[in-house]
């Protein structure tokens, strides 16, 4: 298992993908915040709440799928580009490499969720002091959003890779996450918000500390999107123990 | 590893040199109604190269990847070793396989796609700069593989499939692509590999190039053994390998 882990992450080190998604991660937070901090009607940016709410939309929701981007492609850009059949040929033990990969995506999506929250809080206080608004967000608010969006998505990029093991094609299961995240909650949420709240949208939102329309807990979302990622890793596990490979 | 040439049958995991590298035994692999491979048996003796031949669609690809544990079969047995492929502990130290020319990420060089095996095979990383040097990619090594020509992927997978020094090769289509000089380079590396006492299986149209590098034949149609014997024994007596293959196999005239 160990061998398979240091295999995982020098197959994240040796392709441009992973570069590419920190860059555009990185490239979308400051656009996104810039243009909520700038362009938001200044009443809509003055409460703790408020910005608070901002930072974690940009943050947690952009570090989250991404980090469900990159599990996904760990499993389903190994099948596109056929590497599955080496990585299996030399880890036959089909398992091991399921535990790799939700290991490495983990690891990953810890890296991915910290980042994005991190840089969206510390950009976001900057553009709002720009535009003369006072930062009202504490010390105690800062560290929830960047320890709960790491947590987020760590265990976002992990139901990423399950859906990604049980799905295997890359474009349908992209596709799929998206619109799950920015469709079907968004509805979901709008329309029946007592059901909203348990997605796992939101509730990795509520782990970063929002409590717009979310649980007021983040540990207990944090215990329900963990029960979550067990799901999806279950269902990953199987799909790729049980079934054949082409 | 060393390799004693004063023991062309040595046998580099120590057990005896005679035993059976590969035995296929009753193995079925039905899709729904179809029997892609149907009762299929064969055993392969160590040390000999044998060509796995066969129509489209006649049952090989599926064949093989049922002897390496890609896909599991609806009844029967595929050993290597006298194990099922998923039960061997480092199988890249003991079976070399190349089932697709294309099996690399596109943006990845040859010699990171090789040092990645090289983690889970357990080989030493220097082992990389070996292969590439056997295969002729040293050149190439950092380029990424979206640059290799046909010829240059299959020689990279070749060299994937030698990194682990294993006792048995097993080559799906290995000479497609490659120019006169490739096949003739790929053919010396086949002899010399058997001749150190591994064993060889390899499936391939090119029934000429199949003559000048195998001793023994297996020919399958439809999901069914037709012809397992030494290649002078099929093909001989005024006879081609063409002529008996074409004699055997279903042609599908379309």
């Amino acid at each position: 298992m160990k061998s398979q882990l240091r295999a995982e992450f020098l197959k994240q080190r040796t392709t441009r993908t992973t570069i590419g998604m920190v860059a555009a991660l990185v490239g979308l937070v400051l656009v996104a915040i810039a243009l909520h901090g700038f362009g938001l009607p200044v009443n809509d940016v003055t409460s703790r709440s408020d910005q608070l709410g901002i930072f974690i939309d940009v943050g947690e929701n952009l570090g989250s799928l991404f980090a469900a981007l990159l599990g996904a492609m760990a499993i389903t850009g190994e099948v596109r580009h056929g590497t599955i059949r080496p990585t299996l040929l030399t880890t036959p033990q089909r398992g091991r490499v399921v535990a790799a990969k939700a290991v490495s995506s983990l690891l990953t999506g810890v890296a991915f969720g910290a980042l994005a929250t991190a840089l969206a809080a510390s950009a976001g206080s900057v553009f709002l002091s720009i535009r003369g608004v006072t930062v009202d967000v504490g010390a105690g608010d800062y560290a929830l959003l960047v320890v709960g969006g790491a947590t987020a998505a760590a265990l976002w990029a992990v139901i990423g890779l399950g859906v990604g093991a049980v799905v295997r094609s890359q474009v349908p299961t992209v596709v799929g996450m998206f619109v799950w995240v920015l469709f079907v909650e968004n509805i979901l949420i709008g329309s029946i918000p007592s059901v909203g709240k348990f997605a796992p949208a939101a509730l990795a939102r509520a782990i970063a500390g929002a409590t717009n329309g979310t649980l007021h807990t983040p540990a207990l979302a944090a215990l329900l999107l963990a029960l979550y990622t067990g799901a999806a890793i279950t269902a990953g596990w199987l799909a790729t123990t049980r079934r054949d490979f082409a | 590893m060393n390799r004693d040439e004063s023991q062309p049958n040595r046998s580099r995991s120590g057990r005896m040199a005679d035993d059976e590298i590969v035995t296929v035994t009753g193995l079925t692999k039905r899709y729904g109604e179809v029997a892609a491979v149907d009762d299929l048996s064969f055993s392969l003796q160590r040390g000999t190269v044998t060509g796995f031949l066969g129509p489209n669609g006649a049952g090989k690809t599926t064949t093989l990847r049922l002897l390496l544990g890609l896909a599991e079969p609806s009844s029967g047995t595929a050993l290597v070793f006298g194990r099922r492929y998923a039960q061997l502990q480092h199988p890249g130290r003991l079976v070399g396989a190349v089932l697709e020319s294309g099996d690399f990420h596109p943006g990845r060089s040859g010699r990171d796609h090789l040092r990645v095996l090289a983690v889970t095979s357990d080989v030493t990383p220097s082992r990389v700069d070996d292969v590439l040097d056997l295969v002729g990619l040293t050149p190439a090594a950092t380029r990424p593989v979206k640059t290799y020509s046909l010829g240059m992927r299959q020689r990279l997978g070749l060299a994937s499939a030698l990194l682990g020094d294993p006792e048995l090769l097993v080559l799906d289509e290995p000479a497609n692509g490659l120019d006169p000089a490739g096949v003739h380079w790929l053919r010396t590396v086949l002899r010399s590999f058997a001749d150190d006492g591994g064993t060889v299986l390899v499936s391939s149209h090119l029934l000429a190039e199949v003559a000048q590098s195998v001793e023994h034949v297996i020919i399958i149609d439809r999901g069914r053994v037709v012809a397992n014997a030494p290649l002078d024994e099929i093909a001989g007596h005024g006879e081609t390998l063409e002529d008996a293959y074409l004699a055997l196999t279903t042609q599908v005239v379309s």
